[in-house]
């Protein structure tokens, strides 16, 4: 459609027009990106830097924030601390300017790797799942077929909270509760709608004859699926494995109702990571910029497939 | 899905009038919008005690209809 | 298929075996295969979805609390729902939500076609700011709602200060998460932020759909830009629109995450939006039976909803 639009003089806007409409645009986009500029400026303030009036701009970066989202410090006396031998790293002698005792590891990582196992599993389970429906629904005679499919979306609108409850006595009873497995099935579950969805759309336009084709030269059905369809496919599951992903990565609902030590994921965590005398806003600010660098990346690498993303494959551009 | 073409083709006289699709979905949307608004206006506490039985039937009217061939 | 011939070779056995299973195999007709490869996936929405919806409605009419699980349980028939029903306090709570879901609607709405108009102008470099207009969209609602609780902060906060800034008037003067009439707002603001580039992506899809002869052939009637606005641009882009606002509205409507973090509710219960009220009901005063009963309320409504939702969805599909 892009170049078709060029080849007319007579519908292009004027320079003028462009020039007011960028503006405009780059206007909001400024705008719209200082929250998460400042997150990451506020992540690399001091405690102090970060709660002054007016907001500082210009600082002095510190490393403070990541190393109290990376430990637990104890309040000791100077007399005690002095007795200490030096301090071992950065982050303690941070700590020992503050009369502080660096205690023992946060639970930020393993938070963040359970974030990682679950969101990567269910990712895994919901994109071989979904390609393998979103195959069927694609070639094959289906009965009910519009049914099964308004079905399977139907499942992903569900309010999370009216989910949850159900979820959490049946967890409850099969001792899946605040376990990785629960959660990862409970993504995939999710997520499998989105796959099916969005990879129906992607094999939909894999033309049938290089099937056909593969089949007459004595492929079965099903080698015909894996040799032909799936490399045609790569970039289609590539991208709907990346929109899984986010959504694992992101959800908090579940988590937050779901799980509560073992199996907890970072969104839930970071919100309460609390400093002395309330929220400590560097290490809250280091710990979600730690969390949002991956989806930035994702995003970048999505560009070209997030509309057919959020429309479940209905809009492709 | 060609089981279907007889039946169909008998009581088209009917069904070009009554069962058509189109409208009937249109009813239901209008139906189920209805209900939705009575949810969470301000205004009835009436309105609201029946905009659950109201979207409920809506919908149930929107799958029924929806299986009504074009 | 070498495989099989080594084997063969093996065992007179295996030559009898071996074949019938490759032929199975091999033979499967497509009907078979199609149900083994939809069945996983339907399974396990049946396992984590369904089952669980029909306990929830079973739950709805009985006096069940998954904190007391050894009390018997009685069924009560239709008794929640005509509580819930006839409640004030949810119908507030309702209110709550439809305040949230409007506004954000109808701002996400405006702001979003109007960037995608801004942004169909192809100036130099649109690509790039669109990628990053789109980026709020894309992250975790919870994290970053728990952030601009920090940016709300009344003598610290960033938020706080450009207002200030603006307004002239004292930063720590009002409180965005904690004053009665601002707080609704606040939630307001935060969603807005976040998934005007979502409105916006697909109105920008609308536009771009309107084939350019359609212009032309208006430029030669001579019809102004602005009847061509109104009279080509808009309703063409009208299916998308609704897209939009229909998803927006259904996802509005079960908004959870951003809200609980940034003000659980409060102040009061003048951010209790619904899922809100149904968390307090289900996890904090453990009334399973009465929450399940709510659940399946906000569910059919959801459910309603998303029929009209895919009814939209495959009238842009068909564009």
């Amino acid at each position: 459609m892009t170049s078709a639009t060029t080849a007319h003089s007579v519908v292009e806007p004027s320079a003028t027009t462009r020039r007011f409409a960028g503006s405009l645009v780059v206007l909001y986009a400024v705008i719209t990106m200082i929250p998460l500029v400042w997150i990451m400026l506020t992540a690399f303030k001091s405690p102090d830097d970060a709660i002054s009036y007016p907001p500082k701009v210009l600082f002095r970066p510190s490393l403070e924030g990541f190393c109290n989202l990376f430990t637990t410090r104890s309040r000791q006396t100077p007399e005690f601390i002095r007795s200490l031998g030096p301090p071992q790293g950065m982050c303690d002698s941070i700590a020992r300017d503050r009369n502080m005792v660096v205690a023992g590891p946060s639970n930020y990582v393993p938070r963040f790797i359970n974030s990682l196992i679950i969101a990567f599993g269910s990712t895994v389970l919901a994109v071989a799942l979904g390609t393998l429906s979103a195959y069927g629904f694609s070639r094959f005679r289906v009965p009910l077929k519009d049914d099964l499919l308004f079905f399977i979306l139907s499942t992903r609108m569900m309010p999370p909270i009216a989910v949850a409850i159900p979820i959490y006595l049946m967890y409850r009873t099969i001792g899946l509760s605040d376990t990785r497995l629960g959660m990862i099935l409970l993504y995939t579950s999710v997520n499998v709608s989105l796959a099916v969805w969005l990879l129906k759309g992607f094999i939909d336009e894999i033309p049938r004859e290089y099937e056909e084709a593969a089949m007459i030269d004595g492929y079965t059905r099903f080698q015909a699926f894996v040799k032909v369809v799936l490399p045609q496919a790569t970039t289609g599951i590539a991208a709907t494995a990346i929109f899984c992903l986010i959504f694992a990565w992101n959800e908090y609902a579940f988590a937050v109702l779901l799980t509560s030590g073992n199996a907890q994921t970072a969104p839930p965590f970071i919100p309460i990571i609390i400093g002395e005398g309330g929220q400590d806003w560097p290490a809250v600010a280091a710990g979600t910029t730690l969390f949002l660098v991956p989806i930035v990346v994702f995003t970048v690498l999505l560009r070209k497939h997030l509309l057919r993303g959020i429309t479940f494959g209905a809009v492709r551009k | 899905m060609s089981l279907d073409v007889t039946p169909a083709i008998a009581r088209r006289g009917l069904a070009d009038r009554v069962l058509r699709r189109g409208p009937l979905e249109a009813i239901a949307t209008t139906i189920i919008a209805a209900g939705v608004v009575m949810l969470m206006q301000p205004f009835s506490l009436t309105l609201y005690s029946w905009s659950f039985a109201t979207t409920l039937f809506g919908t149930v009217m929107f799958t029924i209809v929806s299986k009504v061939r074009e | 298929m070498n495989e099989l011939s080594a084997s063969s070779r093996i065992t007179y056995r295996a030559v009898m075996v071996r074949p019938s299973v490759a032929r199975r195999v091999r033979g499967l007709s497509d009907k078979t295969l199609a149900w083994l490869f939809i069945t996983p996936t339907i399974v396990l929405l049946l396992a984590i979805n369904i089952f669980p919806l029909l306990w929830t409605i079973y739950l709805s009419f009985t006096n069940y609390r998954a904190n007391r699980a050894n009390v018997p349980t009685i069924w009560l028939g239709a008794d929640w729902y005509q509580s819930i029903l006839t409640d004030p306090d949810i119908w507030a709570a309702m209110q709550v939500t439809a305040h949230f879901v409007i506004w954000t609607v109808v701002i996400e709405t405006v702001l979003g076609f109007g960037l995608a108009y801004l942004i169909d102008k192809k100036f130099r470099g649109h690509g790039m700011w669109t990628t990053i207009i789109l980026l709020p969209m894309m992250l975790s609602p919870a994290v970053v709602g728990n952030f601009w609780t920090f940016l709300y902060q009344p003598q610290i906060g960033l938020f706080n200060y450009v207002v200030a800034f603006f307004t002239g008037r004292a930063a720590s003067s009002f409180q965005m998460l904690g004053d009665v009439t601002l707080s609704p707002w606040a939630i307001v603001i935060v969603d807005a932020w976040m998934w005007t580039p979502y409105v916006m992506l697909i109105c920008l899809a609308g536009l771009r759909s309107i084939p350019d002869y359609i212009y032309e052939a208006a430029e030669v009637d001579r019809a102004s830009k602005w009847r061509q606005f109104w009279s080509i641009t808009l309703p063409m882009a009208l299916p998308f629109i609704m897209l939009a606002v229909l998803f927006r509205g259904i996802e509005n409507f079960k908004m959870f995450d951003m809200v609980n973090l940034l003000t659980g509710g409060g102040p009061g219960s003048t951010t209790e939006v619904a899922s809100i009220t149904l968390k307090r009901a289900a996890f904090e005063s453990w009334r399973t039976g009465y929450s399940s009963a709510f659940a399946i309320i906000l569910f059919v409504t959801v459910f309603g909803l998303a029929n009209i939702y895919v009814k939209a969805l495959n009238r842009v599909k068909s564009r």
